[in-house]
């Protein structure tokens, strides 16, 4: 039992309205655990208390042992965790290195002074960090997509450079957020198979949300379930997909469904 | 496969620079007319103070018309330890530096806690209140009087004020020109340096989507905070040089240097925002053309149709449609609109659009190079 | 007392002005999320186009402010047409860099125009005192008062009860949405910028006729005075723009009447507006009346 994140009792409020309610789960090294739910269940929500953007009013979140619960986002990118955007959320004039450099950003120590004057440090940090980039580029298949813009490139490769942009991160616990969303079966299939890549080169644990049960059930070790804030059910996917009561909270009791 | 890390990548790069250096070096050979190296010195005072607002606007995405608060805080600083005080020209270029950099930074806690819309509301503020302190700060500053900077030394290893090489004697104005461009050549290989590493990245990440920026790891008020004290630094050296080529201050009215903060921005925006040398190109089209048009008014001249009267006025019998000044600034206005209507990348934007067409038409095949057109950020 | 008083009024007046230039700016906010800087050229134009008919061509004080309205409606909804909609989707600084733009191209038309440094331009109410509990206070101040609740109450009208009222507000709240229950955008822009020419006409010409300033190009950037009344209220709120406008406009006169420490140096009460700004912005960066941004993610 050495869970690398671990979310103990989490519940947050927004004006009263009760968004999360004592939400526990922890994620084991190296897996890939998936929050389902219907819509305004929280999963995002659990996201933004997780990587700091939110500060829930009880329960605690460690990383890697050390606690992180109300600390400022950037602090605990640093302490490393990285996450990715339901809405894209690229820096759209740079392009696709520059983007996956910006992930690493926390991993550099190039300051104002030593880049202006682009010492020996500063110079042999940015080769470094750059070749380490080239080889993520490689293994995500992103070459093509160097020197533009990536604002100007197609949702589907936008996605995955920023899926790129979050491993480049070299987090201890990466987060996705719904990494399929709008996009059709190829492109899924080619997001799918990064998703794996990663998790077979660099072997960093996972939390997804996701809509798309098919790429939940291929990916996950473990699910939660969450609905109206609360977890209904955890376990490893087959027993979640049995479970009365996710089924019930996916289609509704038998009287509400169509 | 690594990148090609060098500043100056490309062949025609590598020429316009070496271009640019043997234009810095022959000018004063060449020219000798005080009026023409005010000029340039001029263009090169703009040049610094628009690297350091691109830094803050065209890299940063904070809007500001603060830049002529900083030059005016730049240049009493140096007119008063420079002349007043008779210290070495490094060290009044460091006070001007400090000082605008300080009040810089003291903006901080504005930009810790606004986004970039608030901040050009601080700024003006910013410029109403340095100009009321100028203005009355009889002892810093000699109020509405003003102050003589005659004396200050210009010399670091050699002295730029009477400069003489190789048994040639140069007149003041042409070592401060070689001073102010030394200075702007050395601040554009900083920012330029800056902008192609982790900091500059950085800045670049919160113009583009500072929400993001943040959960990546780069903070974003820290951030802020220091490039708003680099600019002020910059325009603040920029107003000691411009102190030392004017030799006497007045701190004008607040209305007057808002005028000249909206110089600043049309500079880099005609030159090319978010670009490092776009603050050179517009300081050299637009910088002295105040200076320019007074000087040329008569070549300039000329009788409008329909209104049958001269374009500008004779300052003698008044007649005429506008002054002098009010046709540059309203040069300045319509450039700035119809640039940022139509070529928000200014004219460095516009010469790599055209070295990139020729480029394909030359290689059909060929990759069609970097687009350099901006892309909307999402607000 | 009566001093104080008397200052107080008139700090009451001024603010009702700057309100009303702040209304322009706000409207424009609230539904572009962009600060419009042309603001304080619509001011300024709209000024000299009043003094242009009531003192040159003699018409009816009121009746060439109603025109200057008019005219200047046109002309901010000409330049929202034909500058600000190709720029819609372009990043803020941008925008307001364009608006800054034009700010300064109505401002050097004004003297290409009217060829003279200073002109004079008063209400027809100038002058006039009347004396309420041995307090004098001017008619000018009455009016002043009087106009610009008159201009926010049929502000505050037009959002609750009209169609392209409610719209806007929609649209404010929320684009896609209100596009997708088929109200325009586009339209709600356009009256914006209407509304802020129109405002900015009222305000200069109250500003202006209020007696002792001579009328000069250099009210455009009066008119960024405004700005710290604005961002005092909370940007989005007309509301807001009041009181903000009233705490503005009494803390200038009151500096004006009582400050006189020689320190502090000349004119000290036109520097006012800003340190207000500034000393408020610490303590509450929303303003008094803002919604807090709150991003999504």
């Amino acid at each position: 039992m050495s869970a690398v994140l671990e979310v103990d009792g989490i519940s947050l409020s927004f004006g009263g309205l009760r968004v999360l309610n004592e939400v526990s789960f922890a994620l084991e090294p190296a897996s890939l655990l998936a929050i389902i739910g219907p819509n305004g269940a929280g999963k995002t929500s659990v996201f933004n208390c997780i990587n700091g953007v939110y500060r829930p009013f009880e329960g605690s979140i460690h990383l890697d042992g050390e606690e992180i619960t109300g600390a400022r986002p950037a602090s605990i990118a640093e302490r490393g965790l990285a996450r990715t955007f339901q809405n894209l959320a690229l820096f759209v004039n740079l392009d696709v290195v520059d983007n996956l450099m910006l992930g690493r950003h926390h991993l550099m120590k190039t300051g104002y002074w030593a880049g202006a004057l682009w010492v020996g440090r500063a110079k042999r940090e940015e080769h470094v960090h750059r070749a380490r980039c080239h080889e993520l580029i490689d293994l995500l298949e992103l070459g093509d997509h160097v020197g533009r813009p990536v604002g100007l490139l197609p949702y589907g490769v936008q996605k995955r450079i920023e899926f790129g942009r979050a491993v480049a991160m070299e987090p201890k616990v990466l987060l996705l957020d719904e990494p399929v969303a709008g996009m059709n079966v190829e492109e899924t299939e080619v997001m799918a198979g990064d998703i794996t890549s990663v998790r077979e080169e660099l072997g960093m644990a996972m939390i997804m949300v996701e809509h798309d049960m098919q790429l939940v059930m291929g990916l996950a070790e473990q699910i939660v379930c969450l609905s109206f804030g609360e977890v209904i059910a955890t376990g490893d996917p087959a027993t979640v997909a049995a479970d009365p009561e996710v089924i019930a909270a996916y289609l509704g009791t038998p009287e509400d469904a169509v | 496969m690594t990148d090609d890390l060098r500043l100056l990548r490309s062949a025609g790069a590598r020429i316009g620079a070496a271009l640019a250096v043997a234009a810095v070096v022959v000018t004063p050979l060449l020219i000798s007319s005080d009026f023409w190296m005010s000029v340039f010195i001029a263009a090169g005072v703009f040049a610094l103070g628009g690297l350091g607002l691109n830094l803050l606007t065209g890299y940063t995405g904070q809007a500001s018309l603060g830049q002529a608060a900083f030059v005016l805080i730049g240049a009493y600083t140096a007119a008063w330890f420079g002349a007043d005080k008779g210290w070495p020209m490094l060290l009044w270029m460091a006070a001007a530096m400090l000082a605008a950099g300080l009040v810089g930074a003291a903006i901080g806690p504005f930009a810790l806690r606004f986004k970039g819309n608030y901040l050009v509301v601080v700024s003006i503020a910013l410029v109403f209140v340095t100009v009321h302190v100028l203005q009355n700060w009889d002892s810093f500053s000699g109020g509405f009087n003003g102050k003589s900077v005659g004396g200050i030394s210009l010399s670091f290893l050699v002295d730029f004020g009477d400069l003489s090489i190789f048994g040639k004697q140069f007149t003041p104005e042409q070592g401060l020109f070689y001073l102010t461009w030394i200075v702007v050549g050395l601040a554009t290989l900083a920012v330029a340096n800056i902008i192609r590493t982790r900091p500059g990245r950085a800045l670049q990440a919160i113009r583009d989507r500072d929400v993001a920026a943040e959960v990546i790891g780069i903070r974003v008020a820290r951030n802020k905070v220091i490039v708003f004290a680099l600019s002020g630094a910059m325009a603040g050296l920029a107003g000691g040089l411009d102190a030392a080529r004017v030799g006497f201050l007045t701190p004008g009215v607040a209305e007057s240097q808002l005028l000249l903060s909206i110089r600043y921005v049309a500079v880099i925006v005609v030159g090319g925002v978010g670009t490092v040398v776009g603050a050179i190109v517009g300081a050299l089209f637009l910088g002295p053309l105040p200076e320019l048009v007074e000087e040329f008014s008569d070549k300039i001249n000329f009788t409008v149709p329909l209104v049958d009267q001269p374009l500008l006025k004779d300052s003698a019998t008044s007649e005429g449609i506008m002054s002098n000044a009010v046709f540059s600034e309203i040069l300045f206005s319509i450039l700035l609109v119809v640039f940022l209507m139509f070529q928000p990348r200014g004219l460095v934007g516009l010469w790599h659009r055209m070295v990139a067409s020729l480029k394909r038409r030359g290689t059909p095949t060929d990759d069609a190079g970097p687009d350099i057109e901006p892309v909307a950020t999402p607000h | 007392m009566d001093k104080f008083l008397q200052l107080f009024v008139s700090g009451v007046a001024l603010g009702g002005i700057y309100a009303l230039i702040a209304l322009g700016f706000v409207v424009i906010y609230k539904a572009t999320g962009t600060f419009n800087f042309a603001q304080g050229g619509f001011v300024l134009l709209g000024t000299y186009l009043t003094y242009q008919l009531a003192v040159e061509w003699e018409v009816n004080f009121y009746l060439s402010t109603l025109i200057a309205v008019l005219a200047m409606a046109g002309v901010a909804m000409l330049i929202e047409r034909t500058v600000l909609r190709r720029m819609m989707d372009q990043p803020a600084f941008t925008i307001i860099l364009v608006t800054v733009g034009i700010l300064l191209f109505l401002q050097q038309l004004v003297p290409i125009i009217w060829d003279e440094p200073g002109l004079r331009f008063a209400n027809p109410w100038l002058g006039e005192v009347v004396d309420i509990g041995g307090v004098s206070i001017s008619h000018a101040n009455i009016w002043t008062v009087v106009y610009a609740g008159v201009v926010f109450g049929a502000f505050a009208l037009f959002f609750k009860f009209t169609r392209t009222g409610i719209g806007m507000q929609a649209a404010a709240l929320d684009q896609e949405a209100a596009a997708a229950q088929g109200i325009s955008v586009a339209r709600s822009f356009q009256v914006s910028w209407a509304i802020a020419g129109a405002v900015g006409v009222l305000a200069g010409v109250m500003l202006t006729a209020r007696g002792g300033d001579a009328l000069t190009p250099a009210i455009g950037f009066v008119a960024l005075r405004a700005l710290p009344a604005m961002i005092l209220g909370g940007l989005d709120s007309p509301g807001g723009a009041v009181v903000g406008g009233v705490i503005i406009g009494v803390a200038e006169v009151l500096t004006a009447g009582y400050l006189e420490y020689e320190w502090l140096g000349a004119n000290f009460s036109s520097v006012v507006p800003y340190l207000v700004l500034i000393f408020v912005l610490l303590f509450r960066p929303s303003g008094l009346f803002g919604t807090k941004e709150v991003e999504r993610v």
